[in-house]
């Protein structure tokens, strides 16, 4: 950017001889040009450090001999022998694994999504606010507590599932340690993605365009078909492909419910390469690279998709589209969406609860659980009083709080700097801005890891490197939550204070600010939800004292101590159902102001 | 006060959004910038106000220099006291009426007796002096307008801007704002610049109007100089001149003027002269200057015709006449004249050879 400005300057001074003659102003000139960019210059920086600089050395490290380290770092030690590995039966089973497994929950995911968003948004059945509710709950739980939940519902031996279909004479077992569990806990976890893109869509579509195909003579079945399906069918591949790309990089469940088996998908086997010893971070480095370019190619598509969207079914009337009578299917479909609610929601947590309330660990038969004694609170309310528990926990809101407050800000301030100055950084910011939606969570972390081990600040071991993940992982949301409602507003409200001779500062502060409160709120909101689950960055960046509640969660159950795990798991759970609480309540208030 | 603008220049990469623009506009003037979307007539008014960093060229105000692209001198707007009345009016709707219009107050940090005098005298003056204290979200269209003017009014500009101060209103209170603007600039002096594409409100607004086309001022008069005398073909049908036709011959003697128009049999006399040795000229008449008789007039310029649509507007009715000889035209008709004709009648269409005026097709300023 720096480079270009001279010579644009010279240029536009040779059409004009008079400016040229006086030679003088040209440095005015270029500070001038530097003095408009200097914000965006900064923004473009920390943007830098936080995404483009862990990536570089993800990269680097990939094509080199040695993990970049401090005083180690150097172009010397380049070398292609780490994509040996990649020719491994193990490396390719993993890329296989991965791609089966984000096809199959995505498959997954679009059926569950798609029936409820059908059901709930344009369906004459009942109880369709709670299939509503259905639909969003399980977001609410963290997929790696959910995976954990259904290892203990069906893991061959000890699964729940299993003991009941042991003790009621059935000879078959369920295995969730299996790729098709894989894929079936990823699915139902996954769907509320899928199905608030289909909600939306549903019931935002034009009813008009729908009334048009009737009133030239279409019958119901043929409207849906010929209009409804086809104005749908870019949020259906949206969501289909964002489920694909969540999937394929999620960690935490191909933990959980893959390892057991032997199943190993890409961000697993990274995460084994990198905590062998010694570390093959190099290897895990290639992998990594692999994965990430896998994603971007998923993501550019998905974008793509996504974006053809708003020029057909968004209006901004209030009209109701119309709702089409099921009739005999009405309650047997309120019972299916019923079922998904028992098998996401209800049976997990009944299965955490037991295994944190049953005396003895090991459980032969279901009856064994109905005896008298053989439930208590003890072990909850002991994990509640243990030190390890109450640091999690202070430690993750604080991290959540903190990534919530400087994730804001920052997505306020590169929104700024993109759609309201002629800074010619903006869309260099945005792109930076928007690309650790690209980034697997787990690649990310790594990059930190090596960043902040290199950078002076020494924020590595404390909370603030946490946070920094947070706010690196999910800048893309709230980036683009911010950067929606600063669109949403006219520019014209800002102006008209500094017309009114209030400075630049004063008028945001004003005037831009509280107008864009929903806006902000809500993002702030959307970075305190997504923090206090995040585990696949975190994972890399934790130390003992630095424990959040995710990793906590983890550690246990990789220690084998599944009740222990089960027990957190459960007030992790309410903590973030207590937060959703607030946060509802918070937003309820927003509407009733405005 | 006055303003003063030289040189001016505004490109976006390659698309010149304003061409070496000069206007001076008068103390206590009200200039009217006019012209149809894109033109640049809310460029200029964003440079002036400081929104707009301009590529090249000079602003003065009030014997400020607030731009000077030479000398690297570029005012922010909030250092400009220029008042500015946003076509979305912008009144802030967290705040309430008294808020808005006492917001420039309290940046300035005035006590807060005097702010409370100055906002009433403002709402007064807007006459929205009962609605002080009701949330800026509750107003109508209209209200909000008079919000806005009130706020940029408040603080005692050295020049108000109004950017299409009256599209967002219904016809009825257009009309009656209409006036009050130009009362209330006439009462307090105030050194106006408006923007707007709709010539009857420039007409109303404007002591001098400032025409627009493709970032150049083409033609600058007073409103009813404008109106008579278009310099152009294409300024006359952008102020409404509805029958344009090009002609291919133009013999003048006697100090009449014939002019013979492309692919008809028809000739139209004028009186003036054409305009210098114009490029391309082009036979412009008003719709209101035609007149429709069911017998022959006997002036030079009478021609027989059928109607072939009659539509009735209220005060009068617009005809779509077409002649024997080839053009069809757009005519007139008040009610009151008498004579009112069907589709299919035979007519004679009638227009005083005064009326007829030969305009170039384009101007360059």
């Amino acid at each position: 950017m720096s480079l270009k400005t001279p010579t644009r300057t010279t240029a536009a001074e040779a059409r004009h001889p008079s400016n040229s003659a006086q030679g003088s102003h040209r440095p005015a000139r270029a500070l001038a040009v530097l003095k408009k960019n200097t914000s965006g210059l900064v923004v473009l920086i920390i943007l830098s450090v936080l995404v483009v600089l862990p990536l570089g050395l993800v990269l680097l490290a990939a094509f080199s001999d040695s993990v970049p380290r401090p005083g180690s770092i150097s172009l010397g030690g380049l070398t292609l022998s780490n994509l040996a590995l990649l020719a491994t039966p193990e490396a390719f089973g993993a890329l296989v694994n991965s791609l089966m497994v984000g096809t199959g929950s995505a498959l997954i995911a679009l059926l569950i999504g798609a029936f409820l968003a059908f059901v709930c948004a344009r369906s004459d059945a009942p109880w369709r606010k709670f299939i509503f509710f259905i639909g969003m709950a399980p977001m609410f739980i963290p997929a790696l507590v959910g995976a954990l939940a259904w290892s203990l519902l069906s893991s061959p031996s000890a699964g729940y599932i299993n003991i009941l279909l042991r003790d009621l004479g059935i000879d078959a077992a369920i295995n969730i340690y299996s790729l098709p569990g894989l894929v079936f806990v990823l699915g139902i976890f996954y769907a509320p993605y899928a199905f608030l893109l289909l909600h939306s869509s549903l019931s935002m579509m034009n009813a008009d365009l729908e009334e048009a195909a009737t009133v030239h003579g279409a019958p119901l079945r043929t409207m849906l078909r010929t209009v409804t399906l086809p104005l749908a069918l870019p949020a259906i591949l949206g969501s289909a492909v964002l489920v694909f790309a969540l999937t394929m990089e999620n960690f935490p469940v191909a933990q959980v419910i893959g390892n057991p088996a032997g199943v190993d998908t890409l961000p697993t086997y990274i995460y084994r390469l990198m905590s062998a010893t010694p570390a093959k971070s190099n290897q895990a480095a290639s992998v990594a690279v692999i994965l990430t370019v896998a994603l971007m190619a998923v993501t550019v598509i998905q974008q793509r998709i996504i974006n053809k969207r708003k020029f057909t079914t968004m209006t901004g009337k209030g009209n109701r589209p119309r709702q089409v009578p099921l009739r005999k299917l009405r309650w047997p479909f309120t019972l299916l969406a019923v079922g998904y609610f028992a098998v996401s929601v209800v049976l997990p947590m009944l299965a955490l609860l037991t295994a944190s309330m049953q005396a003895t660990p090991f459980v032969s038969s279901i009856s064994q659980l109905l005896e008298a004694n053989s439930l208590s609170f003890a072990k909850l309310l002991e994990v509640l009083g243990s030190n390890d528990f109450q640091l999690a926990l202070k430690n993750s809101v604080l991290v959540a709080l903190i990534a919530a407050f400087a994730g804001t800000t920052l997505s306020f301030i590169a929104s700024y700097v993109r759609y309201r100055t002629k800074s010619r950084t903006g869309r260099l910011i945005e792109l930076v801005a928007m690309t650790p939606l690209a980034v697997p969570a787990i690649v990310m972390g790594i990059g930190l890891l090596w960043t902040w081990l290199l950078l002076p600040l020494p924020i590595y071991g404390t909370l603030a490197i946490l946070a920094v993940a947070c706010v690196a992982v999910f800048l893309p949301q709230g980036y683009r939550g911010v950067s929606a409602s600063m669109l949403q507003m006219d520019q014209d409200l800002e102006d008209s204070a500094v017309m009114l001779g209030a400075g630049r500062a004063r008028s945001v502060v004003d005037v831009t600010l509280p107008l864009m409160r929903v806006g902000i709120t809500s993002s702030f909101l959307l970075f305190l939800m997504l923090s206090m689950r995040e585990l696949s960055a975190s994972i890399f960046l934790f130390t003992s004292n630095t424990r959040i509640l995710s990793i906590l969660v983890f550690d246990n159950f990789d220690n084998g101590q599944s009740q222990a795990a089960a027990a957190v798991s459960v007030l992790y759970c309410l903590v973030i159902g207590i937060l959703a609480v607030i946060a509802q309540k918070a937003g309820g208030e927003r509407k009733t102001k405005s | 006060m006055k303003i003063s603008i030289q040189n001016l220049q505004l490109k976006y990469g390659s698309f010149t959004a304003i061409e070496n623009l000069n206007l001076d506009i008068e103390d206590g003037e009200a200039l009217v910038l006019l012209g149809q979307s894109g033109c640049g007539k809310t460029s200029t008014m964003r440079c002036i106000a400081g929104l707009e960093e301009p590529t090249s060229g000079r602003i003065i105000i009030d014997d400020i220099v607030v731009f000077d692209s030479e000398k690297g001198i570029n005012l922010p707007p909030n250092k400009r006291n220029v008042g500015m009345v946003f076509q979305s009016y912008a009144v802030w709707p967290h705040m309430t009426v008294a808020q808005n219009v006492a917001y420039s107050l309290k940046r300035k940090k005035l006590a807060t007796k005097e702010i409370d005098e100055r906002v009433t005298e403002a709402l007064t003056l807007v006459g929205l002096d009962q609605f002080a204290e009701r949330g800026a979200s509750l107003l109508s269209g209209g209200q909000m307008q008079r919000v806005a003017l009130a706020r940029s009014l408040v603080m005692r500009p050295s020049v108000l801007m109004l950017d299409e101060p009256l599209s967002n209103l219904d016809a009825r209170l257009r009309d009656r704002l209409r006036v009050e603007l130009r009362e209330i600039q006439l009462k307090l002096g105030l050194t106006c610049v408006y923007v707007t594409h709709d010539q009857h409100e420039a007409f109303a607004l404007a002591d001098r109007i400032a025409l627009l086309q493709g970032g150049r001022i083409v033609q600058m008069g007073a409103p009813r100089h404008m109106y008579e005398a278009p310099a152009s073909a294409s300024i006359a049908h952008f102020l409404g001149v509805s029958n344009i036709m090009e002609c291919t011959e133009i013999t003048a003697a006697d100090g009449q003027t014939a002019a013979r128009i492309a692919a008809s049999d028809l000739t139209i006399h004028a009186t003036q002269p054409p305009a210098q040795a114009a490029l391309s000229p082009k036979v412009c008449i008003r719709a209101e200057d035609l007149q429709v008789t069911a017998a022959p007039t006997g002036s030079v310029n009478s021609w027989p015709g059928t109607v072939r649509v009659a539509g009735f507007q209220g005060n009068d009715v617009r005809y779509a006449v077409e002649l024997e000889a080839g053009p069809e035209l757009d005519v007139l008709g008040g009610l009151k004249r008498g004579e009112q004709h069907n589709v299919g009648d035979r007519v004679w269409v009638t227009v005083n050879a005064r009326e007829v005026q030969i305009l170039p097709a384009e101007v360059f300023a």
